[in-house]
């Protein structure tokens, strides 16, 4: 007669009772209860074309690198105010990360806010910035020998461009960039005086 | 008598054609991992060189936000997941005394397993991802082939074991059959998307992502070690008791520390410090577990030394202490500040699903499978391909934690960002030499499968 642990069905039961237990508290009613953290004021749903730039920052993985969370440390007061829950109610997939070998993003629409710079910077980070490691994306871009109307041109400086042609923007590339500039922390509300 | 005599002889038929199987099941989930261990690290390797050459292959299907997924889904899921799964079909049918049972079922299991892990390699290739949570990238669907792997792989460990001859469950099946229940619950949580949004889904992904290490591949691994380290050393395991502490304890203490990945984030203060706590109630399995192992190994030095396996099973033991010894400090806050979102995280991923999860594999299949097969590799190769991955995990850990330190001061300093990139530049070649070490480690163990598996297997006697 076997009894106790030495039957398979009460090991399977009992490691499996704990566990979902553990599952339901840790991560289920966390996540039920958070899902429904309330938009902070100003912060707004993504329009169109944003989300399909979020869409594009998904898949190219972005946030490999680039974080979207600044914590409540001196260290990060360059990137922003302190992330609050309500930063996060339209983000999903959510967008935190876990390195930040390239500089936090929750703010970047306000440090950078030209679409020109970004473009510009997507097809060769090191056209602007010295020594970044960020890698080039050309495919987000066309090169032609002459633009179309209604082409978005992309004037990527001399030393980078290929000589004679034309960088023309995707539709993916600005709709990322749509996405970029709009990456602003919206204002807490002032303390009471 | 004749029609005894026949009947015998087809029960012996049936009996050796059961032991064929499982011998080309166990040798069918090494080689396929094999395949994503050298696939998913070239890949790492490739990713390693972009650090220093950032137009390095600058190519969509070659770009670093893709390919990191590849790789670090790739390992978990391609190589680890499918190793340890071989290895776990292997001790349950050893320690139970009989052939594996549902060996149809345990082929189902390993389409599934090599299924996804192409489906998955494919579509985050593709630019198609769930989002850049770590472990959980793959698409749902193809996830769920993976959990449908799972759960074969579980039925089938079960089945083995309720047909086992003596009357208690060894450890290792303990551990083998926790891994697949939690994985098979985890899985499910992590699938299900209608509660997780925003920050909901911040802390379900803290969750997952802590749990489908330590709730998988650290219950597999010890679950391994704990049947292949008694029979090398041919005596007993030091103590059974500390065993069970150890399965109970981890049980309990790991699903709650998810959340350390993102302290000092919108997530309640409460759960973080919660998650801290446990991190370092952590040191209880961790230590019984390790220190279990140690104590089973203590003045065996000499056959240590000679050994093929014992080598790599010594190794993910001491990784195993250090690595999580190491992520219970990490938790604490003041060393979250200086160390979160560096490369240092980086190194500790490497020192743990390298140095102890993927060592204590290899050992367990340099033990293991030659007993299955018959088949011994060069024991040249086998220490080239220890000393090799040793000190190309080793160093890679050491330069990325230092290049991680470094990163964290210069913020702590108010630097400029780009001093961060800087200051860990020469790190980040040195780690990639480190990778090149690694890949060719994973070229001589893939010979060493090819050695330990081609042609007609000779079981040795048990």
């Amino acid at each position: 007669m076997r009894k106790g642990m030495d039957h398979v069905g009460v090991l399977v039961f009992s490691a499996a009772a704990i566990y979902a237990t553990l599952a339901i508290l840790i991560g289920v009613i966390p996540g039920t209860v958070l899902s429904k953290s309330p938009a902070g004021r100003g912060v707004v749903p993504l329009d169109a074309a944003q989300a399909r730039g979020r869409a594009v920052y998904v898949g190219e993985g972005c946030s490999y690198c680039h974080t979207q969370f600044v914590r409540p440390l001196a260290q990060d007061r360059v990137w922003g105010r302190a992330s609050v829950a309500g930063d996060y109610t339209y983000s999903t997939p959510q967008l935190l990360g876990t390195e930040r070998t390239g500089p936090d993003l929750s703010n970047i629409g306000v440090r950078q806010p030209s679409d020109v710079w970004h473009s510009i910077h997507l097809y060769q980070p090191r056209s602007l910035v010295t020594g970044s490691i960020m890698p080039p994306y050309p495919w987000l871009f066309v090169v032609k020998d002459k633009a179309d109307p209604g082409d978005v041109v992309v004037n990527v400086p001399a030393a980078y461009a290929p000589p004679g042609k034309v960088i023309v923007a995707t539709a993916d590339e600005q709709d990322l960039v749509a996405y970029l500039v709009s990456l602003k922390q919206a204002a807490l509300p002032s303390p009471a005086p | 008598m004749t029609t005894t005599t026949a009947g015998v002889h087809r029960q012996l038929t049936a009996e050796s054609e059961a032991a064929i199987d499982s011998v080309r099941i166990f040798s069918a989930f090494t080689i396929t991992a094999t395949f994503w261990l050298l696939l998913t690290t070239a890949v790492g390797l490739l990713l390693s060189f972009k650090f220093t050459y950032p137009d390095l292959a600058a190519n969509p299907l070659l770009s670093f936000g893709r390919l990191r997924a590849i790789h670090t889904n790739g390992t978990f899921y391609g190589w680890a997941s499918v190793a340890l799964t071989g290895l776990a079909f292997y001790v349950a049918a050893r320690t139970s005394g009989v052939q594996l049972q549902q060996r149809k079922l345990a082929w189902a299991a390993l389409w599934c397993f090599n299924l996804a892990a192409a489906l998955g390699t494919i579509t985050l290739d593709l630019g198609i991802s769930n989002g850049s949570q770590e472990y959980r990238e793959w698409v749902w669907w193809v996830a769920c082939i993976f959990l449908l792997a799972v759960v074969l792989s579980g039925i089938v460990t079960v089945a083995t074991v309720m047909a086992r001859t003596g009357q208690d469950i060894y450890i290792s099946n303990w551990y083998t059959i926790g891994a697949f229940i939690f994985t098979t619950i985890l899985g499910i949580t992590a699938a299900i998307p209608f509660y997780q949004y925003g920050l909901g889904e911040v802390a379900v992904q803290g969750f997952y992502m802590h749990n489908a290490v330590g709730m998988w591949f650290t219950f597999l691994a010890l679950g391994m070690t704990y049947y292949a380290l008694p029979k090398l050393l041919n005596r007993p395991i030091y103590s059974y008791a500390l065993g069970v502490l150890g399965f109970w304890t981890n049980l309990v203490f790991y699903p709650i520390i998810g959340a350390h990945h993102y302290e000092f984030s919108p997530l309640p203060w409460w759960f973080q410090t919660l998650a801290i706590v446990f991190s370092v109630g952590m040191l209880v399995p961790v230590w019984a577990g390790s220190g279990n192992f140690f104590l089973t190994m203590r003045g065996r030095w000499a056959i240590i030394r000679r050994s093929y396996a014992l080598p790599f099973f010594f190794v993910g033991i001491l990784y195993y202490f250090i690595g999580s010894t190491q992520g219970t400090l990490e938790a604490f806050r003041s060393l979250q500040a200086l160390w979160h979102m560096t490369n240092f995280t980086v190194g500790h991923s490497h020192l743990t699903m390298y140095g102890f999860i993927t060592f204590l594999t290899w050992g367990g299949i340099y033990a293991l499978l030659p007993m299955a097969t018959g088949k011994r590799p060069a024991l040249l190769l086998v220490g080239l391909h220890f000393w090799m991955a040793f000190l190309g995990v080793t160093i890679y850990v050491i330069v990325l934690s230092i290049a991680g330190t470094v990163q964290g001061i210069t913020w702590a300093n108010g630097d400029p960002f780009i001093a961060s990139v800087e200051a860990a530049a020469p790190y980040w070649s040195a780690r990639a030499i480190s990778g090149t070490m690694m890949l060719i480690a994973h070229v001589i163990f893939a010979v060493n499968v090819w050695k330990m598996t081609a042609g007609r297997a000779e079981p040795e006697p048990v």
